[in-house]
């Protein structure tokens, strides 16, 4: 159903007619048949664009790059974020970046190495948004999750009223979340469309650009690691106790710059430039590792540095019987690995490619009391469907890392299938929901948003989901805004937020 | 090959937005991050490499349904292949080849542009798609006293190119080229009047029964000829007879050379001397036909093995863009005594189209000129004082678009540089 010509032509009085569109070619690209795609090209036009919503209670939603293809049912109109693509500022001496919502990681991240600075780059890949949103990658050993990056915010509500948080309610200012001036950081998943972000930065002490020889897809650096001080290594050991110990230490001796918790098969899509290369390698890898492990980059600010860390790397490793996989101490290996995981490039080689689609159990927090053990018997099941072919075959292994120098932890396991194999699929769905429903059961964690229903899990979480719908209802009472928010884990891949929910809003009335 | 054969790569599309721009290691900012023209001035995610396999893929599923927005998604993207390059760094799916099929079938369908249409009528009526091409095409030779390569053997076989026979700002390229062959002392000969279109702009445009009528008609000469090796100085030219013709196996043993690629060789080997200096910095455009899309063709027949993971039987290899022409046309302008090279952000297999491609030079001639003039911009920003490209339909894009805007750059092909050299 299409928005009336009248009322459409309010939203075209605010954007331009070239901006917006309910053709069925441009909806088709959105995977929504029922939609309008407006693209603002600043606040005040998303602004604008939610109060019409409201007049007319039409349900919107936001995006910016997109990583998935989630397409709600119901009418709605579509922001899509693209036009809004600006670094407003890179505050050097206060560490901090403030970006629109289509700038992506890898941009930001561009623009930070030739000043010695590096972000949070989200583990879906530096072409999702810069944005300091939900998001665990391969730097939060460093630099922490998406959202403890998060500074002053520009912030339209559901209501269309424009907000400004933290420093930026009291001045221009940027360089805090948290005030003076309001502090809503806590609701931010809530709804709404953040159209300007301040985002922490940090140190850096690699190359302002990695020197890249070759052509795509096989790029090698034309210096080696060690050359620029720095060093990437894969160690499998032979208990999951044995690697959480090694995680802790080299989080308290903050001697690493990433440690991310890769599967082996992690490493050889990242390393590997198609699906036939990935799983020869991959086999390889399987027989050399001991266990579970994972990937560290150490990175030096000087040579003396550099072998200090190294050192303090090695004693780590040998108190607790960590293994370095051979084939990642070659130079060409080595480097391959440094620039993909620190761009975060090859996000897509370890998700989309072997099948289409991944899905994914994840948790942010108690990683070494909880998490790893639930997600241990999550890979148990795994295993079983991948013995009986249905999804792809890799190690089977959860993973994860230590955030802030292991204060905090993230925890995952996903799926690789195709999406189009109706056996694969509904393998995976029931997979997710028993994995879903141990977490509650157990009491190991809460599960990712949408694997099981809100009011199922809100139960078991001191019923979070009636107060959370309580602020929703104040900050949208129309309830127009997007159905997030009803977890406070879960990824928000994309960046702007993005609903796996499938259901017409409660609220939302029927447009005409 | 049709749009339903692709269908599985079309499933393959996750959204991540990774063809929108160059490949993510590549990008050093906010600057130069884009590799689409198309959805770099639209906007919205239909005209992206993605949207148009989302596009695709409901339309495979639902059944095509023509609008006029949707013909406006076709006909405005260059087919200049960034997208499948920035997509293929880390998938293994087909990007480019769907939104050629789907163009194809738009065509097919009696969905054209006007604009193209015309282009394909001088095609049909004159052999060119110069549109209002006048005189004979082979008037730029008169009084060369170049050899007829129809009529008696040569060993090399120059083919001209619809712009450089016909328009006559860039009929200096086919002289230049005459004239370094020459003074290389290769034994070479051009079609004259038995020389056609080499079809390339045709397919581009969607017009593939046209463009296999071309290849068809241009073959049968060149075997009738004893043609063995093949040079152009134009890169749609290159594409089509290296490419295309091979993917259609119409190629046969026909060895096919771009012009900076024989240069390269005959100054590799000593015949040809560049002794003049040419005191001039210059960036070096490389277009997207001898870049990215000159790559060689990669026959493969193949079946999805069925179940969960996207492989084949036997396995396909991809064309990435790793192995287009890109050291030739630098390794000439080294050894061009005086001048130097500054480089853009965007080359080689990202590197960002001229804008001309894909009929946008006659379908929206103002789209060509808006991206024509973001790679002026990225080229004044290294600091150069030239652009050179290797094909006429890039310099004329470029020339077009540095007049109309102001721009102090000059233009030049590297036939013209060498030329000057000599």
């Amino acid at each position: 159903m299409a928005i009336s010509k009248a009322v459409y032509k309010e939203f075209e009085d605010v954007v331009g007619a070239e901006n917006i569109s309910d053709d069925p070619a441009i909806k088709a690209a959105y995977r929504s048949p029922d939609i309008t795609v407006v693209l603002p090209g600043n606040t005040e036009e998303v602004a604008a664009v939610i109060k019409l919503c409201n007049k007319h209670k039409i349900p919107f939603k936001a995006q910016s790059t997109g990583w998935l293809l989630f397409a709600p049912t119901y009418d709605f109109i579509y922001l899509d974020l693209r036009r809004m693509n600006c670094i407003i500022e890179i505050n050097e001496k206060n560490m901090y970046a403030v970006v629109e919502p289509y700038v992506i990681s890898a941009e930001l991240q561009g623009e930070l190495f030739k000043r010695g600075m590096i972000c949070n780059v989200k583990g879906s890949g530096s072409t999702c948004t810069a944005l300091a949103m939900s998001g665990h990658g391969h730097m939060g050993l460093t630099t922490s999750t998406g959202d403890r990056n998060e500074l002053a915010t520009e912030w339209v509500t559901d209501e269309g009223e424009i907000i400004r948080i933290g420093t930026l309610g009291a001045s221009d200012e940027w360089f805090c979340g948290d005030g003076p001036g309001p502090s809503l950081r806590g609701i931010l998943r809530g709804g709404g469309v953040i159209t300007k972000q301040a985002t922490k930065v940090y140190h850096w002490s690699g190359p302002s650009m990695f020197p890249l020889e070759g052509a795509s897809p096989r790029y090698t650096l034309s210096q080696k690691p060690s050359e620029m001080n720095m060093m990437v290594r894969y160690f499998s050991f032979p208990t999951i106790e044995k690697l959480i110990e090694a995680e802790l230490k080299i989080g308290e001796s903050e001697i690493a710059f990433e440690l991310m918790g890769f599967c082996p098969s992690m490493v050889s899509s990242n390393i590997t430039t198609s699906n036939e290369e990935d799983f020869a390698t991959l086999d390889k890898f399987t027989k050399e590792v001991q266990g579970p492990g994972f990937m560290v980059i150490i990175t030096g600010n000087f040579d003396e540095d550099f072998e200090y860390k190294k050192k303090v790397l090695a004693q780590i490793i040998k108190e607790t019987g960590g293994k370095s996989l051979k084939a990642a101490e070659d130079p060409d290996v080595e480097a391959t690995l440094l620039f993909q995981c620190t761009r975060v490039c090859a996000s897509i080689r370890e998700t989309f490619r072997a099948g289409g689609m991944f899905s994914s159990m994840m948790v942010q927090g108690q990683r070494y009391d909880n998490h790893v053990k639930w997600l241990e018997e999550a890979a148990v099941w795994k295993r079983d469907l991948i013995k009986k072919g249905l999804v792809i075959a890799d190690d089977g292994q959860q993973f994860g890392w230590g955030e802030e120098q292991g204060h905090l932890g993230h925890t995952e396991i996903f799926c690789r299938y195709n999406p189009y194999d109706e056996k694969s699929s509904e393998a995976v769905q029931k997979w997710m929901a028993k994995v879903g429903k141990r977490a509650l059961d157990g009491c190991f964690a809460v599960p990712s948003m949408g694997v099981l229903p809100v009011d199922v899990v809100g139960k078991r979480v001191s019923n979070y989901h009636v107060w959370f719908g309580k602020l929703k209802q104040a900050f949208d009472p129309n309830g127009v805004g997007e159905n997030t928010g009803f977890s406070y884990v879960g990824a928000d891949s994309s960046g702007a937020h993005t609903s796996i929910y499938q259901k017409e809003p409660e609220k939302a009335s029927p447009k005409k | 090959m049709a749009i339903e054969d692709y269908r599985g790569d079309v499933e393959m599309c996750c959204r991540c937005s990774a063809c929108k721009h160059i490949p993510l290691q590549k990008i050093k900012g906010i600057e130069h991050s884009d590799a689409c023209p198309s959805i770099a001035k639209y906007n919205f995610h239909a005209y992206s490499g993605s949207g148009r396999l989302l596009i695709a893929k409901e339309m495979l599923t639902n059944g095509f349904k023509y609008t006029d927005k949707l013909l406006d998604i076709v006909y405005n993207c260059q087919m200049c292949g960034a997208c499948d390059i920035s997509c293929k760094y880390a998938m293994d799916m087909e990007v480019l080849l769907p939104i050629n099929e789907f163009r194809i079938r738009c065509v097919e369908e009696g969905h054209t542009h006007p604009a193209l249409d015309k282009v394909i009528g001088s095609l049909r009526k004159q052999g060119t798609t110069v549109p209002g091409a006048r005189g004979k095409r082979a008037a730029w030779a008169q009084g060369l006293g170049l050899k007829d390569a129809t009529k008696e053997k040569v060993a090399v076989y120059y083919h001209v190119g619809c712009l450089a026979s016909y328009d006559k700002n860039y009929q200096k390229l086919a002289k230049a080229t005459a004239k370094i062959l020459k003074k290389a002392g290769v034994d070479f000969g051009i079609g004259y009047e038995n020389e056609s279109c080499c079809g390339g702009r045709a397919f581009q445009m969607g017009y593939k029964e046209d463009f296999l009528n071309q290849a068809k008609k241009n073959m049968d000469m060149l075997k009738k000829a004893g043609v063995k090796t093949l040079v152009t100085s134009c890169a749609d030219g290159y594409q089509a007879f290296k490419v295309l013709y091979d993917k259609y196996n119409l190629k046969g043993d026909l060895e096919v050379l771009h012009i900076t690629e024989y240069l390269a060789r005959l100054i590799k080997e000593g015949k040809l001397k560049l002794n003049k200096k040419v005191n001039m910095t210059v960036t070096y455009h490389d277009p997207c036909h001898l870049g990215r899309l000159g790559e060689p063709w990669i026959h493969w027949e193949g079946k999805r093995i069925p179940g969960y993971k996207f492989v084949f039987d036997p396995p396909k290899e991809y064309r990435r863009g790793t192995n287009g022409v890109y050291e030739p046309p630098r390794e000439v302008l080294a050894r061009i005594p005086g001048l130097k090279l500054a480089e853009m952000d965007r080359i080689k297999e990202y590197a960002w189209c001229c804008g001309a491609g894909g009929g946008v030079n006659e379908s929206n001639p103002e789209f060509s000129m808006w991206t024509a003039m973001d790679r002026i911009e990225e080229a004044e920003s290294t600091g150069a004082e030239a652009i050179a490209s290797a094909c006429p339909w890039c310099e004329k894009n470029f020339n077009e678009t540095v007049k109309a805007s102001g721009s102090d750059l000059k233009v030049y092909d590297i036939v013209e540089l060498v030329e000057k050299a000599i």
